[in-house]
């Protein structure tokens, strides 16, 4: 069993499941290999390591659908598994839009795009992730505040395949490595500072030192000592590169086929037209070597390719799958965001502060939530006042409130700063006239 | 918490978080963790079948995890089957079902831990990830068990009449279509109605140092309607959702009915539903969901763990008068049928009813193993796990408050200008600070002792112990929420339940929107 490889596996759950009476059949498997190593104030807190398996099928059955997965791949287990996903299958409802992914869908060949950085591959050895943890925690307990420090390397390496009942074949490997440092300072009263900085890459080469995250965490942190609550008040927004990312993600959050057609999302009627000012272009790239995103091809099997999402504001693509593009009758796009890139303006975020001068600056959200159908948000937020072009005091209990639309409607910056260790990479982002909610 | 976990979750420093199904991803999507096919007739067979792992193959894990010593071990292998079923646009078409089995192998010393996990249940394969886990300690091997007592169990909490295993799907479905119809009935301008359903069973086998075996059949179900209605162009969506440690026969028409009301009331009035103004103003808590206060506010700043590394707003005040005296805070495992409901927690330790607040005086912290081990105290039973890939860390279970002294009715009438807070969809804290946030789908304008207008989607911001000072009023009509909430720490997420009798905070940030 150890012997056989994924692709033998995925073809096997194919023949098996066919047997078993599905028509058509899309099986994944993977292996992961995951290490994470925690240590807090001088000591290990915790080691983890785990060599994990799952398979999962894609069952089409007398025109019927269901998915199914288990971690249970021994041969005699399989074939029970199969039947009873089988009966579950027919137990259901026919729907004529449920079909396996158009075969001149699928990659003719598949891209390279530097998923696995092949000394990761290898393992991260018990020396290195030391190495990480004890450096990262050295550089932030450099303050007579600190009342905890801990610092986390963690990393995974897997190998994944699938195999259609329609021709398709396909295998990948990817690995990442993802080092954190929180930082807990004692504030006034019972009241603690926490913050922190972390950082993912697929190549351990593209990580900043180990001292950087490390230093940058305690800054972060000795940054929101003293936290107050200020007034309520409509002012400019800046958002920190770390932060923009979800604004984005919100922004385009019900830009899919199954949204659309489900009546649930503020952009149904805007393909085609402006969702946001023009200085806002957002690129969809499967493709970008070493990305957090990048794929060559996505959970269909759909070859991976680049698609505007956004040009200078106007909703150009919407991720759109099979089973909805039938349904919402839109041509097939693919199902899921890969690397989502905001295009660059040309200043950073200091230059915007000194530009705007009155701002709050939001260096961290809180919780909140938006409506899919209007746009309308509130979120809660952790940042600075921006008084005289430069960042201030630290601000906490504060809240920011209003619509999607409207918002990236009065985006006037766009930075050339972004912070990559996301699949969503955005810079700084300003906006104008936003309700804050305070004292 | 583990950076990659936080990669993927995309959540900050320090933050725990609190969340119905669907409310954080792509709304259109029902969850996929799924599963399929019942253990046969008869309910489920004897433990020592469930994983082909003996009590001799557990004293093997044992030895093997206590070869370095440690201060202690524990085995836990699970197996969940699950089966999730989703009705869409009148037909009930999708389906997805899963096993996930494995071994999860801890050594602990002290307050360090070791541990590894694996879904290849061979003897081989389990004894190398309890080597692995053994590598946290450096000390002389262990005398460990050889055979093993089954605990004894309390009451029973969660027994089903028939187990998920032995209902078949056929029994499923006409569930999910009642839903749909009695939603449909309701109002003409209800364009969809989806309806999402999801059962499980888990089978838990836990062994430990000292010789005690428990094993364990969890099951949970949930329910949930979505509805999106249009009307004069303008399109709502909302929904409403029932869960808990419950078999099919919960699922009588009353019930239903009433998901499909709620599902469908909390929509239509998002038609004429508005904002609030901006900034802080009275609060009122109605009774149930409204727990999220307890959740965030308190509840996470009490696990222990946040207080043994000094990292929580509450390390020092236990002992010390945080609330009125009236305000009474309780985190139960024994409240039969919920969400929070365990019969032991996932170290084999006795899950209790912990008295956290007792006449507004901070009582003590929900402790698993490790902090109970530091603090010297018996543990709470509140180390819980998502699964087998997760260590154990301490965690709310169904956090509570009882019922104060006032009535709804003299709270409403008490506030000149303020909000009433109904439906929930997520909350977060940040444990040190202290701050907390949740948000409002649903609530009411109070304006001079009366509510006036619908109000949707604000935010609401406080600090935790600041906000227990501010609990001025309590009312006699304290429940239990029967949402589907779901508790996220340090990357795991834990079925929990929360409620509230209707409660006035004098004073919070909304998110509001001025002129």
């Amino acid at each position: 069993m150890a012997e056989r490889t994924l692709e033998d596996i995925v073809q096997d759950a194919v023949a098996r499941a066919r047997k078993a009476g599905a028509q058509e059949v899309f099986a994944t498997t993977s292996r992961r290999r995951q290490v994470e190593l925690q240590r807090r104030d001088g000591a290990t807190e915790r080691l983890i390591e785990s060599t994990s398996r799952s398979l999962s099928v894609q069952l089409y059955v007398d025109g019927r659908y269901s998915s199914q997965s288990t971690t249970d791949l021994r041969p005699e287990a399989l074939d029970g598994f199969l039947a009873d996903a089988v009966a579950l299958t027919r137990a259901l409802q026919p729907d004529p839009n449920r079909q396996i992914t158009d075969p001149a869908l699928y990659p003719k060949q598949l891209a390279a795009i530097e998923l696995a950085d092949p000394a990761l591959l290898a393992g991260l050895d018990a020396a290195t992730r030391e190495a990480w943890v004890v450096e990262m925690e050295g550089a932030a307990r450099g303050h007579d505040r600190v009342i905890s420090v801990s610092s986390n390397v963690s990393f995974d390496a897997s190998r994944s395949a699938c195999a259609t009942s329609n021709g398709f074949v396909g295998a990948s490997a990817a690995t990442g490595i993802y080092p954190s440092v929180e930082v807990t300072l004692r504030d006034e009263g019972d009241k603690r500072a926490a913050d922190g900085d972390w950082f993912g890459a697929r190549f351990a080469a593209d990580l900043p030192t180990a001292r950087h995250i490390g230093e940058r965490a305690l800054r972060m942190t000795v940054a929101r000592l003293g936290a107050k609550k200020v007034s309520s008040r409509r002012t400019t927004l800046v958002v920190d590169p770390q932060a923009a990312g979800h604004l984005v993600g919100r922004l385009l959050a019900t830009a899919t086929a199954a949204s659309i057609q489900q009546g649930r999302s503020f952009v149904a009627n805007r393909i085609g037209q402006s969702i946001a000012s023009a200085r806002l272009t957002v690129l969809d790239d499967p493709l970008l070597p070493r990305g957090l995103g990048s794929r060559p091809f996505d959970g269909e099997g759909i070859a991976a390719r680049a698609m505007p999402i956004v040009e200078q504001g106007v909703l150009r693509n919407v991720y759109v799958d099979t089973y909805y593009g039938r349904k919402a009758q839109l041509a097939v796009t693919t199902g899921s965001p890969s690397n989502r890139i905001v295009t660059l303006g040309d200043k950073d975020r200091d230059s915007f502060l000194r530009d705007v001068g009155e701002a709050i600056l939001v260096t961290s959200w809180m919780g909140g939530n938006s409506d899919a159908n209007t746009g309308d948000f509130s979120f809660g937020l952790r940042g600075h006042l921006v008084e005289n072009g430069v960042v201030g005091a630290p601000v906490g209990e504060m809240n920011v409130t209003g619509n999607l639309l409207e918002l990236f409607a009065n985006l006037v910056g766009v930075g050339n700063d972004p912070w990559r260790a996301s699949s969503l990479v955005a810079p700084t982002l300003v906006f104008e006239g936003v309700q804050f909610s305070g004292v | 918490m583990s950076s990659r976990r936080r990669f993927l979750q995309g959540t900050a420093a320090g933050l725990a978080t609190l969340s119905l199904p669907g409310w954080l991803a792509s709304p259109a999507r029902a969850g996929t963790i799924g599963l399929e096919a019942g253990p046969g007739a008869g309910g489920p067979p004897p433990w020592p079948t469930w994983f082909g792992v003996d009590e001799a193959g557990l004293a093997v894990l044992l030895r093997e995890l206590g070869k370095n010593g440690a201060s202690f071990a524990d085995v836990f292998l699970q197996r969940t089957r699950s089966v999730s079923i989703g009705l869409e646009d009148g037909i009930v078409a999708s389906a997805s079902a899963s096993i996930d089995q494995g071994a999860g192998l801890r050594t602990v010393r002290g307050d360090q831990q070791g541990y590894a996990f694996t879904e290849e249940l061979t003897p081989e394969a389990m004894r190398g990830a309890a080597a692995t886990a053994a590598t946290i300690a450096r000390g002389k091997r262990l005398r460990t068990p050889v055979a093993f007592t089954l605990a004894a169990k309390g009451p029973p909490l969660y027994e089903l009449p028939v187990p998920w295993g032995q209902v078949g799907v056929d029994q499923r479905l006409p569930i999910l279509r009642q839903v749909e119809s009695f939603a449909r009935a309701l109002d003409p301008s209800i364009t969809k109605v989806s309806v999402n359903w999801t059962d499980n069973e888990e089978w838990v086998v836990i062994a430990t140092l000292d010789g005690k075996l428990h094993t364990d059949v969890r099951p949970m179900t949930r329910l949930w309607c979505i509805v999106t209605a249009t009307r004069n162009g303008q399109t709502v969506s909302n929904s409403a959702n029932l869960s808990g440690r419950r078999g099919i026969e919960w699922y009588d028409e009353a019930n239903l009915r009433q998901l499909a009301r709620d599902a469908v009331d909390r929509t239509m009035v998002l038609f004429d539903a508005r904002r609030p103004p901006a900034g802080e103003m009275p609060v009122i808590l109605a009774a149930g969901a409204s727990g999220i206060l307890l959740h965030e506010a308190i509840g996470h700043g009490l696990e222990a763990d946040f207080n043994r590394t000094g990292t929580s707003i509450y390390s020092d005040m236990v002992g010390k008068a945080i609330a009125a005296p009236f305000v009474n805070i309780i985190d139960s495992g024994v409240e039969p049928n919920t969400r929070g409901s365990i019969s032991f927690d996932d170290e084999g330790n006795p899950t209790e009813s912990t008295r956290l607040v007792e006449g507004g005086v901070l009582r003590g912290y929900l402790h698993d193993q490790i902090s109970a081990q530091h603090y010297k105290v018996k543990p709470t039973g509140s180390g819980r796990r998502q699964s087998y890939r997760f260590q154990p860390l301490p965690r709310m279970r169904a956090t509570f408050m009882e019922n104060g002294p006032h009535t709804r009715e003299e709270i409403v009438s008490s506030v000149k200008n303020g909000i009433i807070a109904e439906t929930f969809t997520n909350g977060v804290v940040q444990i040190g600070a202290g701050d907390f946030t949740f948000y409002i789908k649903n609530g009411w304008l109070v304006e001079d002792g009366k509510v006036t207008a619908p109000i949707k989607d604000v935010n609401i911001i406080g600090n935790g112990p600041e906000a227990l000072q501010r609990v001025t009023m309590a009312a006699n009509d304290s429940k239990l929420d029967i949402g589907g909430w779901t508790c996220g720490k340090d990357g795991q997420g834990v079925p929990v339940s929360q409620g509230l009798p209707t409660v006035l905070v004098s004073s919070m940030t909304v998110g509001g929107v001025n002129g």
